[in-house]
């Protein structure tokens, strides 16, 4: 009996594909940067801020000895370079340690608006002590809203501007306007009791100047910063694509392989139960000819599965793939381990000679270009035949890795053709028919994708040699 | 005699291969999906089960089948599981012998399709008395 639920209509419509939703542009505005940039900013910030306290102690040390500085017309500065890098010392020490200590993301902004906070209150001291409209130091400044804008939001970095105009605003007002603070300067006779009304309106003028033009740069550097911040973002996106799409085509590649070497598997055993004698006795006219067909259904798996490695080399692009760090060790030994149990049908014995190297590459491909090469090392050496395996760093610290047999050889006016898909020397077909001969064509194009040198050498009946260098592990690639 | 399991969705192959194991002795049941598998082994518990990966609604269901029985059924966690499939590791995504992991790919042993028959009786018969040692 069929239940209800079973027997209910349904419909389904195919949708087309998904766009990227909009809102990642809001995400990449609200975050240019992951959380591991930030603590390296937070960091960074403190290294810079030790060059800052530097420069405020030499100017102080300077400041002691008026012969050094009164001939250039600066005045004694006392004790505020020292006091202003004591303090800026004891700040840096506890953005360091909680930099070190509290790395939860929202701790890290914390940290960071924190330093903007202290950095700009002693800022406006610094600038009040050198000069507020006498000097440039106003621009000073600019540095945090210019970093604002290159780490923060855009409105983020709005609010640090605005921090910045009104602290200074507050400076201003304190000493010319309210005169709640006396005017100070470096330079001496540049301050005095009472202003002109001239100087004071170019002093307002400088005032406004300076604020429009600290916002002028808050614009131009947070439009810039956002459009490189949305680039970044669309690269990262169709980086995922792409690594997505890798995916897609490995999963389809292995559904294929497994659709099209299923029915050969099923047909092979078939032909197995009749050459067993499962079915009853056969006339040996029928075994040959189920023999041929079993031979050639297990050629042919080999083979499908060689032209999909093929294809999906061919239509993989260096860009899309992923990587990684090899020691030649571990990639060697597996490859030895693939091919163990055909050594042992063949009675080959694989000697080793294999040291340490790194390697950098596509895991799979690397497998598989060793794996062809041991692979035919083994099926075209003699019976009790040896392949010996080598891997030593070069003279750049390139691995250079050597498979060498004691078979069948290949002549010399072959070699240059060895590379060609499905092509097979009359000597190789003698000695073993269940090749399909895109073997070394996988090996060519791995090698070429990666750069990879490969020298072959071989006597026929005495053996073969191949070498390959491999390009040296770039660490810069790495990253 | 032990009672063979066999869950593969190619009826062809899954036949072929119970002849053979019937023929050393054994008794064979086949099933063509894994739900019907998983219900069946329950009722009653097999000494050995070959087991495929890919099924047509689920391209992984034979690694479902097997997390499960190791991880969601007492009585199944001890039962040997040959895992018998097309797929090798010579793929990217691919997976073969060296990948058998107590979490993501638990069986007993590996088999790549096509089997050869001398192979197919010798890792039977060994899983079968390692089976039987640990009873």
């Amino acid at each position: 009996m069929i239940s209800d639920e079973t027997n209910q209509a349904a419909a389904y419509e195919l949708s087309p594909s998904q766009e990227i939703p909009a809102s990642l542009e809001v995400i990449s505005t609200e975050r240019p940067f992951s959380e591991s940039l930030l603590v390296h900013n937070v960091s960074w910030f403190c290294q810079f801020r030790w060059l800052v306290i530097a420069i405020l102690l030499c100017y102080g040390v300077v400041g002691l000895f008026p012969q050094l500085i009164e001939p250039f017309g600066i005045r004694r500065p006392g004790v505020w370079p020292f006091t202003t890098a004591g303090i800026l010392v004891l700040s840096n020490l506890a953005f360091l340690y909680l930099a070190k200590t509290r790395i939860a993301p929202v701790q890290i902004m914390t940290n960071l608006w924190g330093q903007i906070t202290v950095d700009l209150v002693i800022l406006t001291g610094v600038v009040y002590f050198v000069g507020s409209l006498e000097t440039s130091i106003a621009f000073a400044y600019l540095f945090h809203i210019v970093l604002s804008c290159v780490f923060f939001s855009g409105r983020q970095s709005l609010i640090v501007t605005v921090m910045a105009i009104g602290m200074f605003a507050v400076c201003i007002m304190a000493e010319y306007v309210f005169k709640i603070l006396p005017s100070m300067s470096i330079f001496t006779g540049s301050f005095r009791e009472e202003y002109s009304a001239p100087i004071l309106t170019m002093l307002a003028f400088n005032f406004f100047l300076t604020i429009g033009i600290w916002l002028a740069v808050w614009y131009l550097a947070s439009h810039l910063s956002s459009m490189v911040h949305k680039r970044d973002f669309e690269l990262a996106e169709t980086n995922r694509r792409l690594v997505a799409a890798s995916e897609e085509r490995s999963r389809h590649m292995l559904t294929t392989t497994h659709q099209l070497k299923a029915p050969f598997a099923a047909i092979y055993s078939n032909a197995q139960l009749l050459l067993e004698g499962y079915c009853g006795e056969i006339p040996e006219e029928s075994r040959k000819v189920i023999e041929r067909i079993s031979m050639r259904c297990r050629r042919l798996t080999a083979e499908i599965q060689e032209m999909l490695q093929l294809a999906n080399l061919s239509s993989t692009s260096m860009e899309s793939l992923t990587r990684v760090r090899m020691v030649s060790t571990d990639l060697l030994e597996w490859c030895i381990s693939q091919v163990e149990i055909i050594a042992k049908e063949h009675n080959v014995t694989i000697k080793t000679d294999i040291q340490p190297v790194a390697m950098l590459g596509a895991e799979d491909h690397f497998k598989m270009l060793i794996v062809n090469l041991l692979n035919n090392a083994v099926i075209y050496s003699h019976r009790n035949g040896q392949v010996n395996v080598s891997c030593k760093p070069g003279p750049n610290m390139e691995p250079v890795v050597v498979i060498e047999d004691n078979g069948i050889g290949i002549p010399a006016d072959k070699l240059p053709r060895i590379y060609e898909e499905h092509y097979r020397t009359k000597e190789a077909v003698e000695h073993n028919k269940e090749s399909s001969g895109l073997g070394l064509a996988i090996v060519k194009h791995v090698a070429e994708m990666y750069g990879i040198r490969i020298r072959v050498e071989s006597r026929p009946g005495s053996g073969t040699k191949f070498e390959l260098k491999f390009p040296a592990f770039d660490v810069d690639l790495e990253k | 005699m032990a009672y063979v399991m066999i869950v593969d969705d190619d009826q062809d192959f899954a036949e072929t291969i119970a002849l053979v194991i019937q023929k050393e002795g054994h008794e064979v049941q086949n099933k063509y999906d894994t739900e019907s598998a998983f219900q069946s082994m329950q009722d009653r518990t097999p000494d050995l089960i070959l087991l495929d990966v890919m099924f047509p609604e689920d391209s992984s269901a034979g690694f479902e089948l097997a997390r499960a029985m190791r991880h969601e059924n007492e009585k199944l966690k001890k039962v040997p599981i040959l895992m018998l499939t097309a797929i090798n590791a010579k793929f990217p995504l691919g997976f073969g012998p060296n990948d058998i992991d107590s979490e993501w790919m638990p069986v007993t042993d590996f088999l790549e399709k096509p089997v050869d028959f001398d192979v197919l009786r010798e890792k039977v018969a060994k899983l079968l008395d390692q089976e039987r040692e640990t009873d």
